[in-house]
């Protein structure tokens, strides 16, 4: 099975995913567990449901905030960063 | 002659698409997945590759998936969400995002196969990054080969926590605990079920035999009450508590682990139903289900339902009630065809193992007892059980969906889906009565089946 990877960026770190994967699984794969912070208490939050439903796993992908990274495929040379509040 | 239009690519979803071309019914099948096969059946990508292992029965859902391909009758719309659906004149309408660009599908009839997601119960701290649905830490299994975390928790209620610590096993993961909270004795209630359904129980001793091969034992009457997060706000540990038959808490101790998969069985995902309009009824377990006749057909003629929307059972019940779904959906556009004997023997059989489960497997309410003031309900709005305390007691709601509009409970981006069914239950157990079946409608319908980017409206017609 030949896996071809990709590389994509989490703020300032390089994130290697297989293709095919999601955001939120190649960002779990890296260790990287808290995605964003809460509009009001500014608490971390991460991968929760997994398949779409809760909407916690909120990213910003090249700049468009409110992205479910569990949904979302990565893809090279995406800028991916934690979404602060409702927006980056 | 019309399409017969089916929603959901799971196991409903496709053997509902293979039985209506199979009575010569030319077939659009709609799913929001990259790939078929649904939640059961969750298909990595190519350089993913299969993750064998992390299936009891692989190989059904892969003869089905390519029999659906191989199919010519049946055109497939895959990773295509539909975030609006209504119902006039006899007409469905289906808005559909496929690709960022939006499709109008309008059809005479319907087959939803939407299927379910964990039903979770808010607890202190299940908000941290680390605690998860098991759902979710299986998706990461099947579908992205990407095991969640080093040493898992894996508790709630219900036969599916087996299989998602079998397959934390498989991928070389440590289970550290295994808690079911209802009391393993409870099968004992449907002796009959039990012989009549070997298969099921074969299955059962597949993952119990895979996780005790690194000696993991599941605890009963044992739960999750509590998570706490370390100094970088990541899940640390777990508070597990031994609960009475009624959920209250006898004695904690204090678990270590990096992932806390924790569900309580399944909430039918019934949004794109009750936009349309179809009859929804309260299941036994206080889930709010589709009304369906005995030909799968929901309130709407023209529109069927089969697997979890109609009732939580299973894949097999799914993939038996999708073929009388397809075969009567068929029929109503004009195929000579007719449901078999053996089609509703075979239903009803897997019915009977459904019911059998809800019994063996209750979540009692004693759950509230393990929250406090300060225990988020409403994630996305972040309201705490305390605010929702304050609009009952000080501002006087008398109603949850009262209680959701002074607090925002259930107001955010996933619309209830997660803390809906909760809240009715705080709300009704605060005021020391019983949910009404309006309350339970009321917090599992939403106006807006997927919150879309304004954008795409205003690129629509």
């Amino acid at each position: 099975m030949s896996q071809s990877s990709l590389e994509f960026t989490f703020d300032d770190q390089t994130i290697t995913a297989i293709s095919g994967q999601s955001i939120g699984a190649a960002l779990l794969a890296a260790n990287q567990r808290s995605l964003r912070k809460t509009r009001f208490n500014n608490n971390d939050r991460g991968l929760f449901c997994g398949i779409g439903v809760c909407f916690d796993c909120l990213v910003v992908v090249d700049g468009v905030s409110n992205q479910r990274a569990c949904l979302i495929e990565a893809k090279p040379g995406m800028k991916v960063q934690r979404q602060v509040g409702s927006d980056a | 002659m019309h399409n017969v239009v089916i929603v959901g690519g799971g196991p409903a979803g496709l053997s509902a698409a293979l039985a209506a071309a199979a009575a010569g019914a030319p077939v659009l099948l709609i799913d929001s997945n990259p790939r078929l096969g649904g939640q059961y059946w969750r298909m990595p990508s190519d350089d993913v590759g299969q993750q064998g292992e992390q299936h009891f029965d692989l190989e059904t859902g892969l003869i089905l998936i390519n029999a659906v391909k191989a199919r010519k009758e049946i055109e497939v719309l895959s990773g295509a969400q539909i975030w609006s659906a209504t119902h006039k004149d006899g007409v469905n309408t289906l808005r559909v995002i496929q690709n960022g660009a939006e499709k109008i599908i309008n059809t005479k009839n319907l087959i939803l196969c939407t299927g379910a997601y964990d039903r979770t119960l808010p607890f202190p701290g299940w908000d941290t990054p680390g605690v998860m649905t098991p759902g979710g830490v299986q998706s990461l299994l099947k579908g992205h080969g990407v095991l969640a975390g080093k040493k898992v928790v894996v508790a709630g209620s219900g036969p599916f926590l087996l299989p998602v610590a079998a397959g934390v096993v498989k991928a070389g993961g440590e289970v550290v605990e295994l808690l079911e909270a209802n009391n393993s004795a409870r099968w004992l209630l449907s002796p009959f079920v039990m012989l009549e359904n070997v298969g099921k129980l074969k299955e059962a001793f597949y993952y119990v035999k895979t996780i005790s091969q690194v000696k993991v034992r599941a605890r009963f009457a044992s739960a999750v009450i509590a998570a706490h997060k370390n100094s970088e706000g990541n899940l640390e540990s777990v508070d597990v508590a031994t609960i009475r038959g009624n959920f209250k808490i006898k004695k904690v101790r204090n678990v270590k682990c990096d992932v806390a998969a924790v569900g309580w069985g399944f909430t039918a995902d019934t949004s794109l139903a009750g936009a349309l309009g179809c009859k929804q009824i309260v299941a036994k377990d206080g889930g709010v289900v589709v009304s369906a006749d005995g030909n799968q057909q929901s309130s709407i003629p023209g529109v069927f339902v089969a697997g979890e929307i109609t009732g939580i059972g299973g894949a097999e019940l799914s993939m038996a009630e999708g073929v009388i779904a397809g075969i009567n959906a068929a029929k109503f556009v004009g195929c000579k065809v007719e449901v078999l004997k053996a089609h509703r023997k075979r239903r009803a059989k897997r019915q009977r193992f459904a019911d059998a489960l809800i019994k063996s497997y209750p979540i009692k309410d004693g759950w509230i007892s393990w929250l406090n003031d300060q225990t988020v309900i409403c994630r996305c709005e972040e309201v705490s059980v305390g605010n929702l305390k304050y609009a009952i007691n000080e501002l006087g709601a008398t109603d949850s969906r009262t209680a959701k509009l002074l607090t925002r409970c259930g107001m955010g981006l996933c619309q209830g889906r997660v803390c809906g069914r909760s809240v009715v239950d705080l709300v009704a157990s605060e005021l020391k009565i019983s949910p009404t079946d309006i309350d339970r409608f009321s917090a599992a319908n939403r106006p807006i089946i997927l919150p879309i980017p304004l954008g795409v409206l205003a690129a629509g017609e």
